[in-house]
C-alpha cells in the first residue's frame, strides 16, 4: 500500500523515471532473469534450440550449482576464484596506489601540471584491446620488448605468457598500467574539494605534512575512496578483455578468473547450463561483496 | 515552468532511442532475396589468410564476371574465430550462405542444425573425383553435409642448410628424430620447435599406436600407447633440443619466425603455410626447404588429415545459386590455381592429374604425407577436442603434470565433453 501512495504523491517523478526503468526492464532484468532461470537447466549447444530446431532443453533442479560446490566442481572453482581474488585485490591496490601517489602530486602547483595530466590519461583513453595487444607484443617470449631488453643487459628472457605466476604478474601489469588514471582523475576531484582553510588551520597548528595527509585528506576523501574502489573491485572483478586478450586464460587455465571462465564454458564449450550457473555465482559473489563493504565503511564513519 | 519543459523533453528523447534501438532488428530481411535489380546477393564467409584471400578474390571476380545476376559478398573471418562467429549467426537464422568450414566443424554444425543437405546437389562424377580421406569428412548421419574444398596433412618441413652444416639425413624414425635434433641444437640454433597446440601431438600418438577418440566415441587417450606417444614428444624437451622460451601464447608466431630466421631446424605444419614459409629470409631459394613425411614410431607413421569443406548455411534463400557458385569455386581449374599459386593441397583427383602438378615439388611432397594420413574421429566433437587438451598438453610440457597424469585429464574432459 505504501508504495501505491508514494506513487501516487510523487506522481510526476515516478513519470520521469519511467522511461529509464522500461529501458532498465527490457534490458537488464528480463535478461538477467532469464539467465539465472538457464542456471537451472541443462541447456547447451545442442538443445538450445535455434530458427530451425525446437528447444529441448530440461530443467534440472540444483544440478548445475551441486556441481560447482561438490567433487571435482568444487576443486576447480575455488582455484578460480582464488584466482580471481589475486587478480582482482591486487589490481585494485596497485590502482589505489598510484592513483593516489599521482593526485597527491598533481594537486600541487606544478609547472605543466594540464599537461601531465593529459599524459597520464593516455592508457585510459586508448581503447583497452590496443593496449593489450601492444603488451601482448611485448610480452613475447622470444621477439618481445621486454625480453629483448633484458637480453641485452645480459638477463635471461622472463617466460612471461609461458608460467601460471608470470603470466598472471603479465596481465596484472597490463590492467595496472590500464587502471590508475580513472582512480587518479577520481582522487584528484577528491582532493580539490577539500576546503583549503582545513590545511591552514592544520599549518598554524604545527601539523607536519604526513599529520595532515592522515588527519585531513584521508578522511576527507573517504567517500571518493569509498566510490572509486568499489567501483573498481566491482569492475576488476568482471574485467574480461585483457586476460581474453593477452592470455586467452592460460597457460593451462592458470590466468582464468571467473568471467572469463564463464565466457569459456558458454563459447568454447557452448554448456550453456553451467556458464549462466556460473554467472548467477559471480553476481551473487558481487552483491554480497558490495552490502558487506558499505556496511564496513559506514561502522568506521560511525566511530 | 522551465523545469516541465526540460523533464517532457528528456522524456520524448528517452522513448525515441528506446524506439530505434529496437527498430533495427526488424527490417532488413526483406532486402536480401532479390533486390530491385533482380541480382541474387550470395553471403560467402572465408576463413582463408591474407596469403589466399588475394587468389580467392579473383576466382569470385571471374565468378561475377561469368554471373552477371550474382553478387557474391565476400567476407573474411579470421579461423580461430570462425566456428562461433558462424554458430552465433546461424542461432539466429543469419549465417552466410555459404561458409569455409574446417572438416571437422562440419559434423558439429550438422548435427546442431545450422546446414543445408547437399544430397543430389552434388554430381555423381564429382564424388567419384573427390579423394575419399577429405570426402568422409562430410557425411554425417547418412547425409552429405559439404564438399571437400582442400585437404591437408602436417609434415615435417626441416632446413636443408642446417641439415647439411650438421651433417644430419632426413629422419626416418622419432628416436632418429631426436637424435638429429640433439646435433642440430648449437650456437644459438635449436632443432625442433615443440608447437603445444595438441593438434600436432596426434602423429606422436598414433605413431606409438595410442589414438585419440575412435568414430563410435571410445575415448583412447589414456591407453598406455597414448602415453608413450607424449612422452616420446617430451623427450625432445627433456635432451634441451627445443625452444628456449615457451610462449604458449604466440607460439606459432615465434616458431614460424624462428623457422624463417634459420633459428630451427625443423617444424611440424601444413601446406597452408608455405605462402609464409617461403616470405622468409632461409627460404628465398625454395630449394633449401625440405619436406618429409612426419617419422615414424613403432606403430607406423601418422599425420591427420585436416582441410576445409565448403558447405551451405541452414536457412539459406538461395540454396541453388550457392551451389552453383560453390560449383565454380571448387571446380578441377580453380583447385589446381590455388595448388599452384599457393601449394594447398586439392581434394580431386582429376587436379592431381594436372601436369604441371605433378611437377611441383612442394605439393607432390604433401600428397606423399597425405596417402598416409589418418582421419580424425568423424563425430560432432572433433572439432572441441582441441579445447581441453591443449591446455593440459601445455602443463605437461611445463612439467607440472606427468605424462600419464595428464593423458588421464584429458579422458576425463573428453568423457565429459562425449556425456559419458
Amino acid at each position: 500500500m505504501n508504495l501505491l501512495q508514494a506513487i501516487r504523491r510523487n506522481k510526476a517523478a515516478y513519470f520521469f523515471i519511467l522511461p529509464a526503468m522500461i529501458v532498465m526492464i527490457v534490458l537488464v532484468f528480463l535478461p538477467l532473469a532469464q539467465g539465472v532461470y538457464y542456471s537451472f537447466t541443462n541447456m547447451d549447444q545442442y538443445n538450445m534450440g535455434n530458427k530451425f530446431v525446437k528447444a529441448s532443453y530440461e530443467f534440472v533442479g540444483l544440478d548445475n550449482y551441486v556441481a560447482v560446490f561438490t567433487g571435482p566442481g568444487l576443486g576447480e572453482f575455488l582455484r578460480i576464484l582464488k584466482q580471481t581474488v589475486i587478480w582482482t585485490f591486487t589490481n585494485v591496490f596497485f590502482h589505489f596506489a598510484i592513483g593516489l601517489g599521482l593526485a597527491l602530486l598533481l594537486n600541487r602547483y606544478i609547472k605543466g601540471r594540464a599537461v601531465y595530466r593529459m599524459l597520464l590519461l593516455i592508457p585510459w583513453a586508448v581503447p583497452s584491446f590496443i593496449s593489450a595487444f601492444a603488451w601482448r607484443w611485448m610480452f613475447n617470449g622470444e621477439y618481445g620488448f621486454i625480453n629483448v631488453m633484458l637480453a641485452k643487459f645480459g638477463i635471461e628472457g622472463i617466460p612471461w605468457l609461458s608460467d601460471p605466476v608470470w603470466a598472471m604478474t603479465a596481465v596484472i601489469i597490463t590492467n595496472v598500467w590500464l587502471g590508475f588514471p580513472f582512480m587518479m582523475v577520481t582522487f584528484l576531484g577528491g582532493l580539490q574539494s577539500i576546503p583549503k582553510d582545513l590545511y591552514e588551520a592544520a599549518y598554524v597548528d604545527g601539523a607536519s605534512r604526513i599529520q595532515q595527509f592522515f588527519s585531513i585528506t584521508l578522511p576527507q576523501l573517504k567517500s571518493t575512496i569509498f566510490t572509486a574502489t568499489l567501483l573498481g573491485v566491482i569492475w576488476t572483478f568482471n574485467l574480461f578483455a585483457v586476460i581474453y586478450l593477452i592470455t586467452e586464460g592460460g597457460p593451462f587455465n592458470s590466468t582464468e578468473i571467473l568471467v572469463t571462465y564463464a565466457y569459456d564454458l558458454a563459447f568454447s564449450s557452448w554448456r550453456l547450463g553451467e556458464a549462466t550457473t556460473y554467472g548467477t555465482i559471480i553476481l551473487s559473489l558481487l552483491i554480497a561483496f558490495s552490502f558487506f563493504y558499505s556496511k564496513v565503511m559506514k561502522t568506521t564513519e560511525n566511530e | 515552468m522551465n523545469k516541465k519543459i526540460f523533464g517532457w523533453s528528456m522524456i520524448a528523447a528517452l522513448t525515441a532511442t528506446t524506439l530505434v534501438g529496437c527498430s533495427g532488428s526488424a527490417e532488413p530481411a526483406k532486402e536480401e532475396t532479390a533486390s530491385k535489380d533482380g541480382k541474387v546477393t550470395i553471403k560467402f564467409w572465408t576463413t582463408t589468410n591474407t596469403d589466399e584471400n588475394k587468389v580467392l578474390e579473383t576466382i569470385v571476380a571471374d565468378y561475377e564476371a561469368k554471373n552477371q545476376n550474382v553478387d557474391i559478398d565476400l567476407q573474411a573471418v579470421p579461423f580461430s574465430d570462425a566456428r562461433n562467429k558462424f554458430k552465433t549467426a546461424a542461432q539466429g537464422g543469419d549465417a552466410p550462405d555459404v561458409f569455409r568450414c574446417e572438416i571437422a566443424w562440419t559434423p558439429e554444425l550438422a548435427a546442431l542444425g545450422f546446414l543445408e543437405p547437399l544430397d543430389g546437389k552434388v554430381s555423381e562424377a564429382d564424388k567419384k573425383d573427390f579423394l575419399k580421406a577429405p570426402y568422409n569428412y562430410n557425411v554425417y548421419d547418412g547425409k552429405l553435409w559439404g564438399v571437400p574444398h582442400v585437404t591437408d596433412a602436417p609434415a615435417l618441413l626441416y632446413n636443408k642448410r642446417l641439415f647439411a652444416e650438421a651433417g644430419v639425413t632426413e629422419p626416418k624414425t622419432i628416436d632418429e628424430m631426436i637424435a638429429a635434433a640433439k646435433k642440430l641444437t648449437k650456437d644459438g640454433q635449436y632443432g625442433f620447435y615443440l608447437n603445444t597446440d595438441s593438434y600436432f601431438l596426434q602423429p606422436f600418438v598414433w605413431a606409438y599406436g595410442g589414438d585419440t577418440i575412435t568414430n563410435d566415441k571410445q575415448v583412447k587417450i589414456a591407453s598406455p600407447e597414448s602415453i608413450k606417444g607424449l612422452e616420446a614428444l617430451l623427450k625432445f624437451k627433456a635432451e634441451k633440443t627445443v625452444q628456449a622460451n615457451f610462449d604458449f601464447a604466440n607460439q606459432y608466431q615465434n616458431m614460424m619466425t624462428d623457422f624463417k630466421e634459420g633459428k630451427v631446424a625443423m617444424i611440424l605444419n601444413g601446406p597452408w603455410a608455405m605462402g609464409d614459409v617461403f616470405g622468409g629470409k632461409e627460404f628465398q631459394d625454395k630449394n633449401n626447404l625440405g619436406i618429409a613425411p612426419i617419422p615414424a614410431g613403432p606403430a607406423g607413421q601418422g599425420s591427420p588429415v585436416g582441410g576445409h569443406n565448403y558447405v551451405i548455411g541452414k536457412g539459406s534463400k538461395n540454396v541453388d545459386e550457392s551451389y552453383k557458385f560453390i560449383e565454380f569455386l571448387n571446380n578441377t581449374d580453380n583447385q589446381v590455381k590455388l595448388a599452384k599459386e599457393l601449394k594447398v593441397l586439392p581434394t580431386r583427383q582429376s587436379a592431381y592429374d594436372n601436369a604441371e602438378l605433378k611437377s611441383d615439388a612442394v605439393v607432390q611432397a604433401f600428397k606423399a604425407q597425405l596417402d598416409v594420413a589418418r582421419n580424425r574421429p568423424v563425430i560432432p566433437e572433433g572439432g572441441q577436442m582441441f579445447d581441453d587438451w591443449s591446455p593440459i598438453l601445455q602443463a605437461a610440457v611445463k612439467g607440472d603434470k606427468t605424462a600419464e597424469q595428464s593423458m588421464k585429464d584429458v579422458e576425463a574432459a573428453w568423457n565429459k565433453l562425449l556425456k559419458k
